[in-house]
């Protein structure tokens, strides 16, 4: 579609600036939040990145701002969806006109999911497992080798993997989306991503946002909870209702997020306190 | 090594093991390594070294998969196996006395690590809106460490110098309906990050796609990896559909736009 993009394009992202998104990633979940999860550590593991790629600084307060929202995966493989974005980013920066900038957020949810039970299953139940036996059945005898390849064992696999993981996303995501706007696909397929991140967001939802009313009404035998009631009807009323009053109002801007936070701990603290919630 | 000086550097070690985020959670928060580090500073290693695998066996379900918290290993393994250390106990002495202590350190420290984490995404969303990036970085770097720095690395060495009995029952004080609240919130918050991705990429004409993932979830609480499986295996009857009928110029992916009940969108 872009005249600009030819079969021996080189891009301007170099192997140093992924080299930069690798070193970033590592504080992934430093300031990992209930709000938005892992946000700050994404945006931070982009940001040089984003100042290459949108000299101008509405562009590039706009790329920050989009690598702000929610966002969690097991951090020893946040680099592969990084290494995504950095190539949409910077097809997007190459040609601000055709590209779906919305495209890169839902590429991004899309993976969020099953990206973290894949990374999950390999790390926190596989890799972490081998190393501890075998760092504990030499530790159990008082050996001083037991930490150090305990250490070694899940360390080696999680830099190791991690580093590898940048080049492999930064290659795929040029590949496909290069690939994509050769043949004309490109629409199709970002439609498909949006539908499959939203998707992915619906499912998301449901699993971590959490509450219940543990107010027992009735008497005697027939004592149940408003909140059995509630699953009676259908299953996950109130996240969903919570999701929705929060939406609708961010949507008309009656309140900023960071009221709206304090809205939800001081609900949180009160519910407790008064046991409406549980 | 006097008490005191054993105490303030149990503290340091605790700000140490609170840099694992900033290190890749690369597991020094771990008490197979806290432990021999422990013993170190107490004057026995190896005790360090057994204590700790033992207490890593006890903590081997505690990790923290997409989102729930572990109780808190590092105040229960560096109290724990400094006073087995000290009254010259084994590996289970470690455990009896790490366990509750770790229940509480992690009930203040959730209490008020996580209220600082917030208003620091606030304030870094403040930094990115006006441009000042160096800003953002810095308090993005400063957050983590604030929100974890302010509690156990003054309160463990407190309960190590005074005992854990005084410490207990100072803490025991705390009402229940602040961490339980925290909890709670915990639980209210995403609605808050979902919500505001969902302002992103929430169209029109997708919108039915995210309550069918809600709710298939809800329902039947499969895997978010199932979830996007079978958005996938819709896509593709959507995109097989579409081919026999006729292959227009339209986007092969059409969705019905209406639905009821979601006149709010």
């Amino acid at each position: 579609m872009s005249s600009k993009i030819h079969a021996d394009y080189n891009g301007i992202i170099t192997k140093k600036d992924l080299r930069k998104v690798f070193w970033r990633s590592i504080p992934m979940e430093h300031a990992w939040n209930y709000e938005r999860m892992m946000h700050s550590g994404y945006c931070f593991a982009m940001l040089p990145v984003l100042k290459k790629l949108y000299p101008k600084k509405e562009d590039y307060i706009d790329a920050l701002k989009r690598h702000m929202e929610l966002y969690n995966v097991t951090p020893y493989i946040s680099t592969l969806p990084l290494g995504i974005s950095v190539a949409m980013e910077e097809k997007r920066a190459e040609d601000p006109g055709n590209f779906d900038t919305d495209s890169i957020s839902n590429v991004k949810t899309a993976f969020m999911g099953p990206l973290s039970g894949i990374g999950d299953a390999i790390y926190w139940g596989t890799i972490r497992i081998i190393a501890m036996s075998i760092g504990v059945s030499l530790a159990i005898k008082g050996s001083i080798l037991g930490p150090i390849l305990f250490w070694l064992t899940f360390n080696i696999p999680n830099f190791g993997i991690r580093y590898i993981m940048t080049f492999l996303g930064y290659k795929f995501g040029a590949e496909v989306t290069t690939k994509l706007e050769a043949s004309g696909m490109m629409e199709k397929v970002m439609r498909a991503a949006s539908i499959l991140g939203l998707t992915v967001a619906g499912a998301l939802t449901a699993e971590m946002v959490y509450l219940s009313i543990p107010i027992q009404i009735g008497m005697g035998e027939e004592t149940t909870t408003i909140q059995e009631i509630l699953d009676g009807i259908v299953p996950g009323l109130l996240p969903l209702a919570l999701f929705g009053i929060v939406y609708v109002i961010f949507k008309k801007k009656k309140c900023s997020p960071i009221v709206m936070m304090f809205i939800l701990m001081a609900l949180g603290i009160a519910g407790a306190y008064f046991g409406f919630l549980g | 090594m006097s008490t005191a000086i054993q105490a303030i550097l149990l503290g340091v070690l605790v700000m140490l093991s609170n840099a694992e985020w900033f290190l890749g959670t690369c597991f020094i928060q771990r008490p197979l390594i806290l432990g021999p580090l422990t013993g170190l500073i107490m004057g026995d290693m190896e005790a360090g070294i057994i204590m700790g695998a033992t207490m890593e066996l006890a903590f081997a379900g505690a990790t923290s998969i997409g989102g729930y918290d572990p109780p808190d290993m590092i105040s229960g393994t560096i109290l724990g196996v400094a006073f087995a250390i000290n009254s010259g106990q084994g590996p289970e002495m470690a455990l009896t006395l790490g366990i509750p202590i770790a229940t509480i350190m992690l009930a203040i420290s959730n209490s008020i690590g996580y209220p600082i984490l917030q208003i620091f995404a606030h304030i870094c969303d403040r930094n990115i809106e006006e441009g000042k990036d160096k800003a953002f970085q810095r308090n993005f770097i400063l957050s983590g460490f604030v929100a974890w720095g302010v509690t156990t690395p003054l309160l463990l060495p407190l309960a190590f110098y005074f005992g854990t009995d005084k410490v207990t029952s100072i803490m025991g004080s705390i009402p229940e309906f602040v961490s339980t609240g925290m909890d709670i919130a915990g639980g209210l918050l995403p609605a808050m990050g979902f919500a505001m991705l969902a302002q992103m990429i929430m169209k029109k004409d997708v919108v039915p796609f995210f309550f069918i993932g809600y709710f298939v979830v809800a329902y039947s609480g499969i895997s978010t990896t199932g979830v996007a499986l079978l958005a996938v295996l819709i896509l593709a009857v959507m995109f097989t559909m579409n081919k026999g009928r006729a292959l227009s110029s339209e986007p092969v992916v059409k969705v019905e736009t209406k639905g009821d009940g979601l006149d709010e969108f």
